[in-house]
């Protein structure tokens, strides 16, 4: 086809367009998020310890670095949807954001107990299904990221996927920090690194080949 | 290992996307107008990016895959339409988009021979022709010698890897893979050249 043809073609098609808001994107994913919340606590996932946790400073550590990383990455992951900005900046802060969050974690363990010990409390058959779980709770979120993706125009697809893999997996795992009973810093680190991990590599492979345009 | 030159910012320069500041805040609102269903307005409009595209490309790629890279470009920008924020220059969102069809159509030189730029093929405009291949002689001056060399040979010259490996002495298996690598390199340096942007 000629290009004053396709011009002529595309004119000839043309409709308004509701213009892509970035507060409109940032609420529709803080709005699924809330509803994931919300079903979990309706289906009764909480932890019966609540009470107890809210007083373990490393229950805070563990809710407000995953809120954290999320709220960062998710800012990210939507600003990169802008052909014009990419996420490389910001997803460098992210992984700072990860090291300092991981580092204040080590930081209460050892204010704890010492390094003593430390294979024993990994306790490897609820950390698995602490991973699986997390893996589970982060899917929604990743495909609401996919879908936005997919509808905006994003030029750094790889670095963007990276972000929306990393909001996702932590918006999942927020969601389960409220159903997790266990708050060691070292547990958290290993099993929850694992599940966003996992999550976010598979973010990073999968969306870029789904959302190309 | 000797560095290899790392000179593509004359390649990969900044894109001013008109001429003058006056015209491209007339971009910004003719697109703002195609936002809201201007037909004639974005006729014009995709009408003066078609003629930019035609430019910018022709510094950037063979001359057999400029149409197909203009076009792409243009569906790109009907369909990413709403994604265009009139408070922000529709040059640096047409730049974007425009770059990003760029890697795209190198990423696709790994999937065929690409026609050659050859001195024998007459070229209908041939100031383009020398601008792209000069272009293109800039970009792979960045990569290992091994690596441009068989590029040069394969995806613009035409030769099939058997063809590459006996003119190179390299064996076949490590022409494809020089010629992988070669690309993929191209690619992340344009992608952290616009990073960087």
């Amino acid at each position: 086809m000629r290009t004053d043809s396709l011009i002529d073609r595309l004119a000839n098609e043309l409709k308004p367009v509701r213009r892509r808001s970035v507060r409109r994107d940032a609420l529709a994913l803080v709005v699924l998020c809330a509803v994931e919340l919300g079903l979990f606590f309706v289906m009764g996932m909480m932890r019966s310890d609540m009470l107890v946790a809210m007083h373990l400073p490393s229950f805070w550590w563990k809710l407000a670095s995953l809120g954290l990383i999320g709220l960062v990455s998710g800012t990210v992951a939507i600003l990169s949807l802008d052909p014009a900005r990419s996420p490389r900046r910001g997803l460098r802060r992210t992984v700072a954001l990860i090291a300092v969050c991981l580092a204040s974690g080590w930081l209460l363990d050892a204010s704890r107990d010492g390094f003593s010990a430390l294979m024993s409390r990994l306790d490897w058959v609820h950390g698995l299904q602490c991973l699986y779980n997390v893996v589970l709770l982060s899917v929604p979120p990743v495909i609401g990221l996919g879908v936005l993706m997919q509808r905006g125009a994003p030029t750094d697809l790889d670095g963007t996927a990276l972000a929306a893999g990393l909001a996702g997996a932590a918006c999942g795992a927020f969601v389960f920090v409220f159903a997790c009973p266990f708050d060691d810093p070292l547990y958290v680190a290993v099993w929850y690194s694992l599940a966003c991990g996992a999550i976010t590599l598979f973010a990073r492979f999968t969306l870029p080949r789904l959302t190309r345009w | 290992m000797a560095l290899q030159p790392r000179n593509y910012s004359a390649v990969v320069q900044p894109l001013s996307a008109r001429g003058s500041g006056a015209d491209n805040r007339a971009w910004d609102a003719m697109m703002a107008a195609a936002q809201r269903g201007d037909g004639s307005t974005y006729h014009r409009l995709l009408s003066e990016v078609a003629a930019w595209l035609q430019r910018y490309y022709a510094r950037r790629l063979p001359q057999a895959m400029i149409d197909d890279a203009i076009q792409d470009t243009l569906i790109a920008i009907h369909e990413k339409r709403h994604t265009y924020d009139p408070t922000r220059p529709f040059g640096a969102w047409l730049a974007a988009i425009a770059r990003y069809k760029w890697i795209d159509a190198l990423r696709s030189l790994k999937m065929k021979p690409t026609e050659a730029l050859d001195d024998d093929i007459p070229v209908p405009d041939h100031e383009g022709a020398v601008t792209s291949a000069w272009s293109l002689e800039r970009l792979l001056a960045t990569l290992k010698p091994a690596q441009s060399q068989v590029i040069r040979l394969v995806k613009l010259r035409g030769l099939s890897i058997e063809e590459a490996s006996k003119a190179t002495g390299q064996s076949a298996a490590l022409v494809k893979v020089n010629i992988h690598r070669g690309l993929k390199r191209l690619t992340s340096l344009l992608r952290s050249e616009s990073d960087a942007d």
